[in-house]
């Protein structure tokens, strides 16, 4: 197996030979993978809306099982795939069943979502004017298309309609083509004046 | 209302560009800092990677005055220590560790570990590992150790029979 020491390529092919490189002996690799892939991980997890320190745990239990179940994986380039799909998954089994028993004590508090606080003093004294603009078209989209950009945005270009797919809203064609979210973000961006013409 | 315009399905089925690309950007940067990745939970996974991958006997973290009682044993990263001296007890074994500033970039750690003699001892910093053997006594010294996250992992001698290794949780030097 040839794979590339290099770290050049997208996310998705960085996490692949990262992950193949452990698969055929290089231990040290995963610990690559896993700064890695973190980023992404954990915002698939917190657009789920799962708390703060469930999310924690959800993203070590899901490397976790990587590492378990390396073996089986027969195409390593698709492990960031791979690890999407079970960090969704599993985060909608904690959402369910945590509303299923009981609110969680600090359930409420600890969900506040970027939705409800982006917005806040702090951040938009921080924000620059073109992260306010977006944030105010981003706020217009549905849930379900603010959680794919979310997670698409801690992609790479080329790997979008991995991710997109991954998140089970395949953007329905082969190459990169927007999908129907990014492209109502960029109708709201395209119709305002106050958007960066660069 | 009806998303399902021309308009939108034009640009749903074109590629991806520029413009695009840069709004993902700045959406990114929205994200990173208003729900930033907290702090230590790279370090927290690989920490249950390298457990679970030694499976290995974990070491208790005990000192005397640790505000808040003891630490859990995959800490959050601000309940780390500024270790001087610090013992992490196991089952098998007992390890004592003094950490003493050698300059601004660096510490020297004595280690002494009971029952110790001949132990591999490994110490992690970061991605960084180096080995030493503990003399007959159970004794061992690194010299010069950057600062940062770190966690020792004592192996039985080659030549014993059996045993298992011992793993710390990280401590801040």
């Amino acid at each position: 197996m040839t794979t590339s020491d290099t770290p050049v390529g997208t996310l998705a092919s960085r996490a692949g030979a990262a992950f193949a490189a452990y698969q055929s002996g290089d231990r040290e690799r995963l610990s690559e993978l896993v700064d890695l892939v973190t980023p992404i991980l954990w915002h698939t997890v917190r657009a789920q809306r799962v708390g703060y320190d469930q999310s924690e745990d959800i993203v070590q239990t899901i490397l976790l099982r990587l590492v378990h179940h390396a073996e089986t994986i027969d195409d390593p380039r698709a492990v960031l795939a791979w690890l999407i799909v079970t960090a969704k998954r599993e985060s909608w089994r904690i959402v369910r069943d945590s509303r299923r028993v009981q609110p969680l004590p600090d359930y409420e508090e600890a969900d506040a979502t970027p939705e409800t606080t982006v917005d806040g003093p702090e951040t938009a004294a921080l924000a620059s004017l073109e992260g306010r603009v977006l944030w105010h078209h981003v706020e217009a989209l549905s849930e379900r298309c603010r959680s794919l950009l979310r997670v698409v945005a801690f992609s790479d270009r080329p790997d979008y309609a991995v991710v997109a797919e991954a998140l089970g809203m395949p953007v329905g064609s082969i190459g990169p083509t927007r999908g129907r979210c990014l492209a109502k973000l960029r109708l709201l961006l395209d119709s305002d004046p106050h958007w960066g013409t660069s | 209302m009806n998303d399902a315009t021309p308009e939108l399905d034009l640009l749903a089925q074109a590629p991806i560009d520029d413009l695009d690309v840069e709004a993902l950007g700045v959406l990114r940067s929205l994200y990173e800092r208003n729900d930033p990745v907290p702090r230590g939970l790279v370090e927290r996974v690989k920490f249950a990677i390298t457990l679970d991958d030694l499976e290995a006997e974990v070491a208790r973290l005990q000192r005397d005055a640790v505000p808040g009682g003891l630490p859990e044993l995959v800490s959050r990263s601000d309940e780390l220590l500024k270790a001087r001296s610090v013992t992490f007890t196991s089952d098998t074994v007992t390890t004592m560790v003094t950490i003493t500033p050698v300059d601004a970039e660096a510490v020297r750690l004595d280690g002494w570990a009971a029952p110790g003699a001949y132990l591999d001892v490994e110490l992690r910093v970061g991605d960084t590992s180096r080995h030493v053997v503990a003399d007959e006594d159970g004794r061992f010294v690194f010299e010069r150790v950057e600062h940062g996250l770190a966690q020792l992992i004592l192996r039985p001698a080659e030549e014993s029979d059996g045993g298992h290794a011992v793993i710390t949780p990280a401590i801040e030097l």
